[in-house]
């Protein structure tokens, strides 16, 4: 049960999809001898049960807190999972290989801040951007990546740190047209929050819907709407914030 | 013309590659997983050409998640690394920002022209991706 409890735990966690979840623990249940396993997750839990010898049934709630994506850990469950599903890894092994997964190390901060920088310079140069936007666009993301990591280590919450995020991705190419006054800020400010947006939990809510994961669905997509109305916040208090500056002509 | 091409592959390879890092995926899937989103992207930059722009994002994603599908296979990982790198650049957060924007200074029927907008594109995306991953999935555990 614990290995099973774990491997569910770590894929929601890391942003694994709802499906991959039941699957997992129902393939790793039966390779363990179990009967009758069933699975049912949510985004923020695991329930799983299963019948015993005697003919009475066990079941299990976890509650799960989302972190960080991290795909990396999901690829490692799966392959944990394929190989008690292939009969080499028993219970206690594969518990161990899973505690193994939590203890391993992830990507360090300092990639992560020119990657949020290549990725928003990378969406700049998409939305027909030139050389201006994708600097601003490249030092806007690296920067709110590097203030984001900074705020996870302090603790605060995401939804804070979010909306801190979207106004810092809005100043940030606002202030760059202090250097360069023809920025084209849609290209620039649009790229920043790329890494932010919840485009991509948008369209998973949508497929975990069409799957018929409804409650899956249905949690991703207020989650992505909470995201969103949160970017949304900063991004515009960063836009009056500048607009007032700009009027009482303190830029 | 051979720019635009060249800028919208470039671009797309970029913005996944970003992407991939950010979003931790394996790091023998960056480059395969970044190729496949250009891929797509410029397929849907292609077909906006001569189709709408929602149905090159049907076809797009449909393209994209079929790759996907087979490159988890071909290399024994998760097919949500290479699904969501597929997909990711087709994401409408030029759409979110301007509806953010406009909302945030009171053009309210700007601004639900951008969500609509934002709308159809997430629905033609999870649409094609959904089609996509089906024609192209086995029974296998991937």
């Amino acid at each position: 049960m614990e290995a099973m409890r774990l491997a569910g735990r770590l894929i929601v966690e890391n942003g694994g999809e709802i499906y991959r979840v039941e699957e997992t623990i129902t393939r790793m249940g039966r390779a363990f001898g179990l009967e009758e396993v069933e699975s049912f997750s949510v985004p923020s839990g695991v329930f799983i049960s299963f019948s015993t010898p005697d003919g009475g049934s066990e079941c299990s709630v976890t509650r799960v807190h989302k972190g960080a994506t991290d795909l990396n850990r999901v690829d490692q469950v799966n392959a944990v999972s394929r190989r008690v599903e292939a009969g080499e890894l028993t219970s206690e092994q594969a518990l161990k290989a899973l505690q193994d997964i939590v203890n391993g190390r992830r990507l360090p901060w300092y990639l992560l801040i020119p990657a949020a920088g290549l990725c928003a310079a990378g969406f700049a140069a998409m939305f027909n951007g030139g050389i201006p936007e994708i600097t601003a666009a490249f030092a806007a993301g690296a920067l709110v990546q590097g203030f984001a990591t900074l705020l996870e280590r302090r603790g605060l919450h995401s939804f804070v740190s979010l909306l801190l995020c979207g106004f810092l991705s809005t100043v940030i190419p606002l202030l760059l047209t202090l250097i360069w006054p023809d920025l084209a800020l849609d290209a620039a400010v649009g790229a920043a929050l790329m890494p932010m947006l919840p485009g991509l939990a948008m369209t998973n809510a949508v497929q975990d819907t069409i799957r018929g994961d409804l409650m899956s669905g249905l949690g991703h997509g207020i989650q992505a709407l909470l995201t969103a109305a949160f970017i949304a916040g900063g991004a515009a208090a960063g836009t009056a914030l500048w607009a007032l500056l700009r009027r009482g002509a303190l830029l | 013309m051979v720019m635009d091409a060249l800028r919208a592959l470039l671009s797309a390879f970029f913005g996944t590659l970003g992407f991939a890092i950010l979003l931790q995926a394996p790091r023998r899937s960056w480059i395969p997983a970044s190729g496949i989103g250009a891929v797509s992207f410029f397929l849907y930059w292609l077909l906006c050409l001569i189709i709408p722009e929602s149905l090159a994002l049907f076809c797009g994603a449909a393209v994209g998640a079929a790759l996907a599908q087979v490159c988890a296979r071909k290399m024994r990982m998760i097919s949500t690394v290479f699904h969501t790198m597929a997909i990711v650049a087709f994401v409408p957060g030029l759409a979110l920002y301007r509806l953010m924007a406009q909302a945030a200074v009171g053009e309210y029927s700007s601004a639900a022209h951008f969500g609509v907008s934002a709308m159809i594109s997430i629905a033609m995306i999870a649409l094609g991706s959904s089609v996509g991953s089906h024609l192209s999935r086995r029974r296998k555990h991937t």
